[in-house]
């Protein structure tokens, strides 16, 4: 064994701090160091710091972040969220295990280069089944792809090694531009490459000479299409492209925009030639196509949302403060702080009718006005950032698209309730919101929008940024405090509630980041205006994240009381590929599914909770016929069992028994008791859990069997009526079957003999029900029943 | 200073105090494990849940601050369910033997450990009123039984069995060679007359324990001399008639009158039984249907239709046990009919409930991995099963003490004062009511005092909070979350390394076995 070297440890805790609350960044610098934790670093770590070797072994094993054996040179995070369960994130991840020869309880392949690990969620449910490799991610991945994804990774980073990428200068900024070419770089648009893109468009400009700026936004939502460039013409005119490939660039530039460097002919046949490629389908699977807005899909898509948290949504560059003021940024926060007093601010969200975005819809104001009342020294603000719901990628969204209107909510929230310190809390797969959040800060800091003595007005506000490590049960506030403040995240029994005594036992206000971003277009249009949306007891808007089977997923911000069928109907576009619409899981694992019969329900707190359901964060995944209930309800249980903190009884080992017998169902070796006692245990386990997450666990469970009990009853006798469960199902060729090979020639498990020409069969000894076949088919002969 | 109700009674405490705290005020019991006075509350076990304002959410009491106008209710069937279902959770996730598998398989339950560290420690009068808390006649039983118990004996998955039965055997050879063998101290007369009939195992056996309960006992047999099956049915080989005799001479010390030569149903009838005693037993062993019905007792395929658990026929005050119920021809499932069926009599004799013997109750290690089997003998004495010659011998006092040494001690540490066994018995709770994958087993055995065995721990973490309060460097530390969570020394060291300064306090405090002292009893 080499000798580690140390010395990091001394220089890391020197630039973090001997704090007890610093321990989740100190490991989290060593392991970006190291790939794991060394023993001896966290013995070091003790030696230099007030960390007690309790609190950092608790820690470091407390958040799924951390290694404690070393990884190969790159890992392999494969989602399981919602989403790429449904798409089959399971078979993805036995296909990775499988390509890299990978077995037992090993995580890495032998040579060291990949480790492969699980994740919960990465929040791209749009690109489902996705994985990341190091900084990219793949997405709408089959088993078979998974050699060329790797090939592709290893090609990327040797380029990257050798660094031979010519960089082209940008344009300069000039103030006589003739267009704006815009380009989404949310997370989603940027793992399916808007990265290369503005990369490419810019070279594209800077080799034609062409004076158009290109200019980075938010999130437009339309994530299905990503990425996505709008290209905006002087007289404002706009052309939408979905789903541009870098080399596209050059061809789209130049059908809009007057070269000044080549000849109008050789445009005139580029153009000519782009005109080809995006109508050519046959050129490429993936239809490239140039949306135009009044298009009545991409209008469906627009036209029954409502931007208010996502107001300006594709137009304005995240980062870019300017633009925010000039966008009325900052306006309300210089009113609340010049002019109005906590109480009248109070009163104002009062009577907008807000209500908590993060899951249960406790009254804003309620909460604002009891840390307002509590008479201490030290208050402080923290923004719930941990957004951990699979199937949820909101206020990923939210904080990568609009860093700014989500400060400038906390900043009247603090001003409200008298607090000057505050916290982002912000989940550890997010690092592009991280990183977009802490630039926010420091600019607002250096523009006097944050610190001291904020815009003149007497207040003073200080932000900081925590980290996550990944643990779903931070999103619960007693134990989100508890991570703040460097220990294992363990939520405790309230009352006290926060705003009574919160983070370091001081009054705090926790609020969600949507909940934040509300605030500033609440206090600028007025409560009223607010208060116009939605139904009697849920008022304004509520962002979603739309993903599964829909045609067309993303994030959507949409007026409460909007039904769940416009939801995914209209906006949606309903089931792809031409299944039936079966159920929206709504809520994720503290919610429930809300079967067709049922989606003309309304949007509303209430009601979602009366259907057994839950407005949750906001995650939105569509089922349809293929999607087998009783999976669903056991994916949701192994999701909370494996994020439970194991504090208390009913979650730590109620939650476990239950999944053993939803595992036995989808076995097929469920006993007659099981729907009873799993019943039984669901009412144990929501009645008697200590904190939400144990409380709503047992949600999705009891959803599906109010709904689909008949399925139940089917795995009961061996049966998967949607054919999901592997254990029940069998894979067969039917006489459909025109002998072309494809599938023998995919088959990961050598389960097809290649006959030409003929009938194939599938061994089902061999065979491993990954669904490879079935995919690659183009007869439709392969039968699962 | 709030003033609330529980269960309708009124109580006011001071401000910051919890519903535990009010109601111990006013006398109420709650039950707790995880919770120790002095200690922030863990609300982990959450067997002290109680409903509040009658929501439909349950609280645990323990950490509930109590509130102005609280109503509380701490026992409803509704509260009942969830405490149970609470230990059964924890009980599916509990690896770890109340009782030895070896005691668990004796039809008779001796507490088998128990005699084996008597004989270790040389305390053999300490032994052999342990073996005759269950088994009146060792020294036959020790030449005659099958040994139900050495087939399950853990040791057996590792090397060969210990052999318990010749141990036994031992302790009573021993016992009857010494200069005053060892009698039971009888309680005081209680003025009632039990007829047994037969002088079998069973039969021998209920009038052991009758006699040392204090009933005056006449066993009535065919035979010119007592011991039916025993002195009958047996080789002189085998068993000698002089142990035999040395055996139930002891039961006549107690007092047994015995009157051969009478048999039942001719010279015997049932009706004069039960107008001149008290109670009545039938341990007339294998019998026809006929002479069943003649006693006019009903029948059952197995013999004599009983009770199970209380051995009554179905003429009140009339009990029948042994061969003559069941088809076992197990001398030591006789013995122990007898023993309970003298039980059940003595409940029917004093007026009290008829519950028959109390049930033992026990969670189950189960079938070992071979890695946790290597782990289970790793600091046990690995010499090999002692064999006396020549054959049909018994041990030596060194063999004894050498074989002795070969017990793993798989019993629980702490049966005694377990919370988790004390109110699973009190709240019916059953251990195999949850099947799922248990933890595996581990025991840390390097410190001096203490044994921390982790597949007994129910997560608490009072250990946690005394290590650091004690200030000990390393101390304790939950690894992991969730169903997988522990507690542990930080990295890796050893519990030694762990509890230099509060090992005492931990065992103290653990409600179950997890941290025990090394010396049993």
């Amino acid at each position: 064994m080499n000798e580690l070297d140390l010395t990091f440890i001394d220089k890391a805790v020197e630039k973090i701090g001997t704090g007890p609350e610093k321990v989740l960044a100190i490991l989290q610098d060593i392991q970006e160091h190291f790939g794991y934790l060394p023993t001896e670093t966290l013995e070091r770590v003790c030696s230099l710091t007030e960390i007690t070797p309790a609190s950092i072994a608790g820690v470091s094993t407390f958040y799924n972040q951390f290694r404690h054996r070393p990884a190969g040179r790159h890992i392999i995070h494969i989602c399981l969220g919602t989403a790429c369960h449904v798409k089959g994130g399971n078979q993805i991840y036995d296909a990775f295990r499988r390509h890299l020869n990978i077995s037992g309880e090993e995580d890495t392949d032998s040579k060291k280069l990949f480790t492969v690990e699980k994740i919960a969620c990465l929040g791209c449910c749009t690109l489902a089944p996705a994985v990341k490799i190091g900084e990219i991610t793949y997405g709408h991945l089959t088993p078979d792809a998974v050699p060329t994804v790797l090939s592709d990774f290893l090609r990327y980073e040797e380029a990257k090694a050798s660094h031979l990428q010519k960089t082209y200068k940008p344009q300069a900024e000039t103030t006589d531009t003739c267009g704006e070419l815009r380009i989404g770089l949310g997370s989603c648009c940027v793992s399916r490459g808007s990265g290369k893109l503005h990369k490419a468009l810019e070279q594209a400009l800077s080799q034609t000479g062409i004076r158009a700026a290109v200019k980075r936004v938010g999130c437009v939502g339309m994530c299905y299409q990503t990425p996505l460039l709008e290209v905006v013409l002087p007289n404002n005119r706009s052309f939408l492209y979905a789903r541009v490939k870098p080399e596209d660039a050059r061809a789209i530039v130049l059908r809009h925009f007057k070269p000044k460097k080549i000849t109008r002919k050789i445009r005139n046949t580029i153009s000519t030639t782009l005109d080809k490629i995006l109508t050519d389908q046959s050129w490429e699977p993936i239809t490239r196509y140039s949306i135009d807005v009044r298009d009545k899909t991409v209008a469906d898509f627009l036209n029954k949302q409502k931007h208010i948290v996502t107001e300006y949504c594709g137009f304005i560059d995240p980062v870019d403060l300017d633009e925010y003021v000039q966008n009325d940024g900052f306006n309300a926060l210089q009113k609340c702080v010049k002019e109005l007093s906590p109480e009248q601010i109070i009163d104002e969200i009062g009577r907008a009718g807000l209500r908590g975005r993060g899951g249960a819809g406790y009254p804003t104001h309620l909460k604002w006005s009891a840390v307002h009342n509590t008479k201490s020294e030290q208050k402080y603000v923290i923004c719930n950032g941990d957004e951990g719901d699979p199937g949820a990628f909101m206020d990923r969204m939210l904080m990568e698209s609009y860093p700014y209107r989500i400060i400038e909510g906390v900043a009247i929230a603090a001003y409200s309730v008298g607090a000057n310190q505050g916290y982002f809390y912000i989940r550890a797969e997010y690092p592009l919101a991280t990183k977009r959040m802490s630039e926010a800060i420091s600019n607002c800091r250096k523009r006097g929008f944050l610190g001291d003595n904020i815009m003149g007005g007497g207040f003073s506000l200080h932000l900081e940024i925590a980290a996550g490590a990944g643990a779903f049960v931070c999103g619960e506030e007693t134990a989100l405090m508890a991570s703040i403040e460097g220990r294992r995240g363990m939520p405790r029994l309230r009352p006290p509630y926060p705003a009574v005594s919160g983070l370091w036992d001081q009054p705090t206000l926790i609020n969600n980041v949507e909940t934040y971003a509300a605030v500033p277009w609440i206090m600028r249009n007025g409560s009223e205006a607010f208060a116009q949306l939605g139904t009697s007891n849920s008022k304004g808007t509520k962002v979603f994240a739309l993903a599964g089977k829909v045609a067309r997923g993303g994030l959507i911000e949409v007026p409460m009381g909007i039904s769940i069928k416009e939801i995914i109907e209209d906006i949606g576009g309903g089931i792809a590929g031409g299944l039936r619409f079966k159920a929206v899981q709504v809520g994720g694992p503290s919610g429930g599914c809300v079967p067709v019969e049922m989606s003309h329900i309304p949007v509303d707190y209430e009601t979602l909770k009366d259907v057994g359901a839950m407005m949750g964060s906001g995650g939105l995944v569509a089922l349809d016929e293929s999607d087998c209930m009783v999976d669903i309800a056991r994916y949701f249980l192994e999701f909370t069992q494996n994020q439970s903190c194991g504090k208390c009884t009913f979650c730590r080992i109620g939650t476990r028994r239950m999944l053993d017998i939803l595992e036995r169902l989808c076995e097929g070796q469920g006993k007659k008791t099981d729907i009873q006692e799993l019943e039984h245990l669901a009412k144990m386990v929501q009645q008697a859990s200590l904190c939400g997450l144990g409380k709503t666990a047992p949600n999705p469970v009891l959803s599906t069997i109010r709904y689909f009990r008949e399925e139940y009853w089917a795995h009961l006798n061996k049966r998967c009526p949607a054919g999901r469960c592997r254990a029940l199902i069998t894979y067969s060729i039917t006489d459909d079957c025109i002998g072309c090979t494809l599938c023998a020639q995919h088959c990961p498990a050598g389960a097809i003999e290649m006959k030409p020409y003929q009938k194939h069969e599938i061994d089902t000894e061999k065979c491993i029900r990954c669904g490879t076949c079935k995919s690659v088919c183009q007869s439709d002969a392969v039968k699962v029943e | 200073m709030p003033k609330l109700t529980i269960n309708k009674k009124k109580v006011q405490v001071d401000n910051g105090a919890t519903i535990l705290d009010a109601a111990g005020k006013l006398g109420i019991e709650i039950p707790t494990m995880c919770f120790l006075k002095g200690y922030k509350p863990s609300t982990s076990c959450m067997l002290c849940v109680v409903k509040v304002n009658n929501s439909d959410k349950l609280l645990p009491a323990c950490g509930t601050i109590a509130q102005e106008g609280m109503k509380v209710e701490t026992d409803s069937d509704e509260i009942r369910q969830a405490r149970k279902t609470a230990l059964e959770l924890l009980l599916s996730d509990h690896a770890g033997d109340c009782i030895g598998p070896c005691q668990a398989a004796c039809p008779a339950h001796m507490n088998i450990p128990l005699m084996i560290r008597q004989i270790a420690d040389g305390k053999l009068r300490d032994a052999i009123v342990t073996v005759k808390k269950n088994i009146p006649l060792p020294a036959v039983l020790g030449r005659i039984c099958p040994k139900p118990c050495e087939q399950t004996c853990r040791r057996a998955q590792f090397d060969k069995a210990v052999s318990i039965c010749l141990l036994k055997r031992y302790v009573a050879d021993v016992d009857l060679q010494s200069e005053k063998p060892y009698l039971p101290t009888r309680d005081k007369n209680r003025n009632k007359q039990v007829a047994v009939v037969g002088a079998g195992p069973a039969g021998l056996a209920a009038a052991y324990y009758l006699l040392t309960d204090g009933y005056s006992c006449t066993i009535f047999d065919d035979h010119e001399n007592p011991g039916g099956m025993l002195r009958y049915g047996v080789s002189q080989d085998k068993l000698p008639t002089d142990v035999l005799d040395a055996e139930i001479e002891l039961i006549k010390k107690l007092g047994m009158v015995f009157k051969g030569q009478i048999p039942i149903g001719y010279a015997l009838k049932m009706e004069e039984l039960r107008k001149d005693f008290d109670a009545v037993l039938i341990a007339i062993g294998q019998t026809k249907p006929e002479d069943v019905e003649s006693m006019g007792l009903e029948t059952s395929p197995n013999g004599i239709a009983i009770n199970p658990r209380t051995y009554e026929t179905n003429l009140p005050g009339v009990f029948a046990a042994g061969a003559a119920v069941r088809k076992s021809k197990l001398a030591v499932r006789a013995l122990a009919d007898g023993k309970e069926a003298a039980i059940a009599i003595g409940q029917f004799l004093s007026g009290q409930t008829m519950t028959g013997s109390p049930h033992v109750f026990n969670t189950r290690l189960g079938k070992l991995e071979d890695d946790e089997i290597e782990r289970f003998v790793a600091y046990a004495d690995k010499t090999e099963r002692l064999t006396p010659s020549p054959e049909g011998a018994g041990f030596t006092d060194d063999q004894a003490s050498a074989e002795a040494d070969r017990c793993l001690h798989c019993d629980c540490r702490k049966p005694q004062n377990c919370k988790l066994r004390q109110y699973a018995r009190q709240y019916g709770a059953k251990p195999g009511h949850y099947k799922g994958g248990r933890r595996s087993f581990f025991q840390h055995v390097q410190h001096t005092d203490i044994i921390y065995e982790p597949g007994k721990c129910i997560s608490c973490g009072l250990c946690i909070q005394i290590a650091a309060e004690a200030g000990e460097s390393l101390g304790l530390t939950f690894i992991g979350r969730g169903f997988d969570v522990r507690v542990a020394v930080p990295f890796h060291h050893s519990i030694a390394e762990g509890l230099r300064l509060a090992a005492k306090k931990c065992v103290e405090a653990c409600p179950t076995g997890a941290i025990v002292f090394k010396t049993k009893n």
